[in-house]
């Protein structure tokens, strides 16, 4: 069981969050001519990592924000939480 | 308003579980909230619009976690830009005059939600036993979102001193909240009102 720091409501269990991918995918800029192995990597492709690693959560259980979340995946240390716009 | 409350079919007064030998003041007092007034009112992402200072009847929109009240009003933080007004008197013709439609959003989902009340001193018990949130710091006028038995919901407490607090959940989910408290109830005796 996790306990996630929520920006905005304060330290939660897990059970009022939902995982929502990774956070370090950015979109490929708008209008720029892109590869399909770009747009392949942007939709499905995904990093597994072992260790530190940005995700998206959502407080779907309580205010229903996304925010990033900054973890281990192997100890589930969490570093910090972010609000969306925020940068590591 | 709707005629037939959302718990109507499961909400039947007398007493219940470990009642037996214990007195009416020890029980758990379960009451359905209904025939009220809830308005959601959300400021749009892009409004530049500072909602301080606006008032419904006579209340300020609170901060995080917290809830503004008189005798007929509560309004509610539900999350960032985000309240729940919950009233006895029809505040719809105030809130459109007061948050315009090009900022705000305000809609009328005082169907859409089931209300239970509880009081009592095994109240906080019984909330423990379906939810992960940390009931003891909840003090007066303040609310949160969580879940109980997987049940998304909102608390918000009304009285410390009284032990009563209203549970507040879509009004799909409302039988089986209703279940679920009362089913937690059971150990110390209820009485529905």
């Amino acid at each position: 069981m996790l306990f996630i720091k929520c920006p905005y409501c304060g330290i939660r269990s897990q059970n009022e969050f939902a995982y929502g991918g990774d956070a370090t995918v950015k979109r490929p800029e708008l209008n720029k001519e892109i590869s399909d192995k770009e747009w392949d990597d942007f939709v499905y492709n995904r990093k597994s990592p072992r260790g530190k690693h940005l995700e998206f959560w959502h407080h779907i259980s309580g205010c229903r924000q996304w925010f990033k979340v900054h973890r281990d995946t192997a100890t589930h240390e969490i570093f910090k939480t972010l609000k969306p716009h925020e940068e590591l | 308003m709707t005629s037939i409350s959302s718990l109507n079919k499961v909400h039947h007064l007398g007493q219940y579980g470990n009642f037996e030998n214990k007195d009416e003041n020890q029980l758990i007092k379960i009451k359905e909230i209904k025939n009220i007034f809830i308005y959601q009112v959300v400021k749009f992402k892009n409004s530049k619009k500072n909602n301080t200072e606006i008032m419904v009847d006579n209340l300020n929109f609170p901060e995080v976690l917290k809830v503004n009240s008189n005798d007929q009003t509560r309004i509610l933080w539900m999350g960032p830009e985000n309240w729940l007004v919950i009233s006895s008197k029809n505040l719809l013709n105030e809130l459109n005059e007061k948050f315009s439609t090009t900022e705000f959003a305000v809609t009328d989902i005082s169907h859409s939600r089931s209300i239970i009340e509880l009081q009592g001193s095994d109240v906080l018990e019984v909330i423990k036993k379906g939810s992960p949130f940390d009931i003891e710091s909840l003090t007066k006028n303040n609310c949160t979102n969580t879940v109980y038995n997987g049940i998304t919901i909102t608390i918000d407490n009304i009285e410390d001193s009284k032990n009563q607090i209203r549970i507040i959940s879509l009004r799909s989910f409302g039988e089986s909240l209703y279940h679920s408290v009362t089913d937690a109830c059971l150990e110390y005796g209820y009485k529905a009102i």
